[in-house]
């Protein structure tokens, strides 16, 4: 026997019968389905209600035809209110959120003790849905769409923030170091090393943050913060579904084409 | 290379007074010393090269020299001011070349030259990259004395790599500094591209009269364009002129063959 069959023998021999592999294999197995199990039983899943209730919502189609046409002025102002919040929501967030990444990035952070509390703070910030934030500023400074514009500016500052420190923190430094070496400034270095290499990043996540904050911001008018999601809810509590549909239509074909354009706009920033 | 550059470089004294002196230099990363007590001297004109095998502690000294690192210890002296622990513009006397070239690969050949005067000019025209007509016909004239001057205005990352260096090369003169730091400046090179750049180095040395200090991986290289050597391993285990390093000399650095 050669010394490489005796290892194939010897390893044969261990795999036979229960093996500690077999055991792990079999305990992550019995936890995921345990977890799905009372995942389930937590969600409450009733097949049953679903069947019952799918034949509700297609009467409602049914009943949507024909669609409310009439009001079309108002759906278009109101989509293109939620699109403004989530315009300026989204500016206002990056403009804060520069700043905030450099102090987020370990690498160039000119004040090394407020790197954990930056992160915390963006963390936080994150955490929180701009819906909730709508619903604190909606209570603060009353209902429309600036209620909302606040809540999408401070969730969306969290959120591009820290893409943006993460995004610095994995930049080369290569640059940076060389240019720190010509006698430059920490500001001017950071001017000239690296914002060149991250300005179209945050042009393009920004583009990336205001589409999505325009579908997300949809339902903000849910919680009285104004745009086209005010209108939804009017329809649905008055189980009026031509206008519903109508609206959720406008909403459909509004998105799609932003999804375009901003895209077209991200490949050219590339 | 036309005269107005040449009148704009810093004049050569005559003195024999080194130009950059080094003394005591110890750097410990996590109880791990990668140098210790390095003394070593620059004159000006000079090319001095510095062997030794990966993990000797190049890059670790030169970044010291340069500032982007803190030695634990020791001083650098550069024209008699001891700038081991400064920061900022004092630093644009000193300018480095890296084996990676460094450029920033979205702005312009011309533009990254401009970065060499960053020492000089205004904040402000630092941050907006507006620079003035003298800096910018001085970042020409280093463009053209590397020969590029017909890519000034070609983004940086679709140069080539011998390119590329060059354009780092003009960038360290456009600094018009006391010495230039060369970190493995040949090593991402192809043979050719290497050969240009190190007969272009060694040539600012002699007209420039700035010193330079460059690290090299291969010793023939060191043969061909250095003045002196400088064998390194944590600590500089010889330093000799260019003739006399021979086969002991060698094998003391990398071990014998």
């Amino acid at each position: 026997m050669t010394p490489a069959q005796q290892a194939l023998a010897d390893l044969e021999a261990a795999e036979r019968g229960v093996t500690v592999r077999r055991v792990r294999f079999w305990l992550v197995a019995v936890a995921i389905v345990a977890f799905y199990l009372v995942a389930g039983h937590l969600a409450q899943i009733d097949p049953g209600r679903l069947a019952t209730g799918l034949p509700k919502i297609w009467r409602w189609i049914a009943q949507a035809w024909p669609p409310a046409i009439e009001e079309m002025p108002l759906f278009l102002q109101r989509t293109a209110e939620t699109v403004a919040m989530a315009a300026i929501g989204t500016t206002l967030a990056t403009v804060l959120a520069i700043p905030m990444a450099v102090l987020a990035s370990r690498n160039i952070t000119p004040v090394p003790s407020l790197y954990y509390p930056a992160r915390w703070f963006l963390n936080g910030l994150r955490g929180i849905d701009s819906f909730i934030f709508a619903l604190l500023f909606v209570a603060a400074v009353g209902l429309g769409p600036f209620a909302g514009v606040l809540g999408i500016a401070l969730h969306t500052w969290g959120s591009s923030a820290k893409f943006f420190a993460d995004h610095i923190e994995n930049a080369n430094l290569g640059p940076f170091d060389a240019v720190r070496t010509t006698g430059a400034g920490r500001l001017t270095t950071i001017a000239y090393a690296l914002v060149p290499d991250v300005l179209p990043v945050l042009l393009s996540t920004t583009l990336f943050w205001w589409e999505f904050n325009v579908r997300a911001s949809t339902v903000l008018g849910v919680v009285g913060a104004g745009g086209i999601g005010q209108e939804l809810k009017n329809s649905m509590d008055l189980l009026d579904f031509p206008r519903l549909f109508t609206i959720i239509a406008v909403i459909l074909v509004v998105v799609t084409a932003l999804d375009q354009f901003s895209g077209w706009l991200r490949r050219r920033l590339a | 290379m036309s005269t107005r550059l040449r009148a704009a470089l810093p004049i050569p004294s005559e003195s024999a007074s080194p130009r950059l002196v080094v003394g005591g230099l110890t750097k410990t990363f996590k109880g791990h010393v990668a140098i210790a007590d390095i003394n070593l001297s620059l004159l000006e004109h000079e090319f001095v090269a510095v062997l030794g095998p990966s993990g000797a502690g190049k890059t670790t000294l030169f970044r010291c020299i340069a500032g982007l690192l803190r030695p634990d210890r020791g001083t650098v002296r550069l024209d008699a001011d001891d700038i081991a622990q400064s920061t900022g513009r004092d630093r644009r006397r000193i300018a480095f070349v890296f084996q990676q070239f460094n450029l920033v690969s979205r702005l312009t050949a011309l533009e990254n030259v401009l970065a060499g005067r960053l020492g000089y000019v205004p904040m402000w025209r630092g941050c907006l990259r507006r620079f003035g007509p003298s800096d910018r016909l001085l970042a020409l004239e280093c463009l053209d004395r590397v020969g590029l001057l017909g890519y000034a205005m070609q983004r940086s990352d679709t140069l080539s790599g011998g390119q590329q260096q060059r354009v780092a090369i003009a960038r360290t003169l456009a600094q018009q500094p006391r010495v230039i730091i060369a970190d493995e400046p040949v090593a991402s090179l192809d043979p050719n591209s290497a050969d240009s750049v190190m007969a272009l180095l060694r040539q600012i040395a002699r007209s420039e009269g700035v010193a330079i200090i460059c690290s090299l991986h291969q010793p023939h290289f060191a043969r061909s364009y250095a003045d002196r050597i400088i064998g390194l391993r944590g600590r500089v285990m010889f330093e000799v002129p260019v003739g006399q390093f021979d086969q002991a000399a060698h094998a003391q650095l990398y071990g014998a063959p």
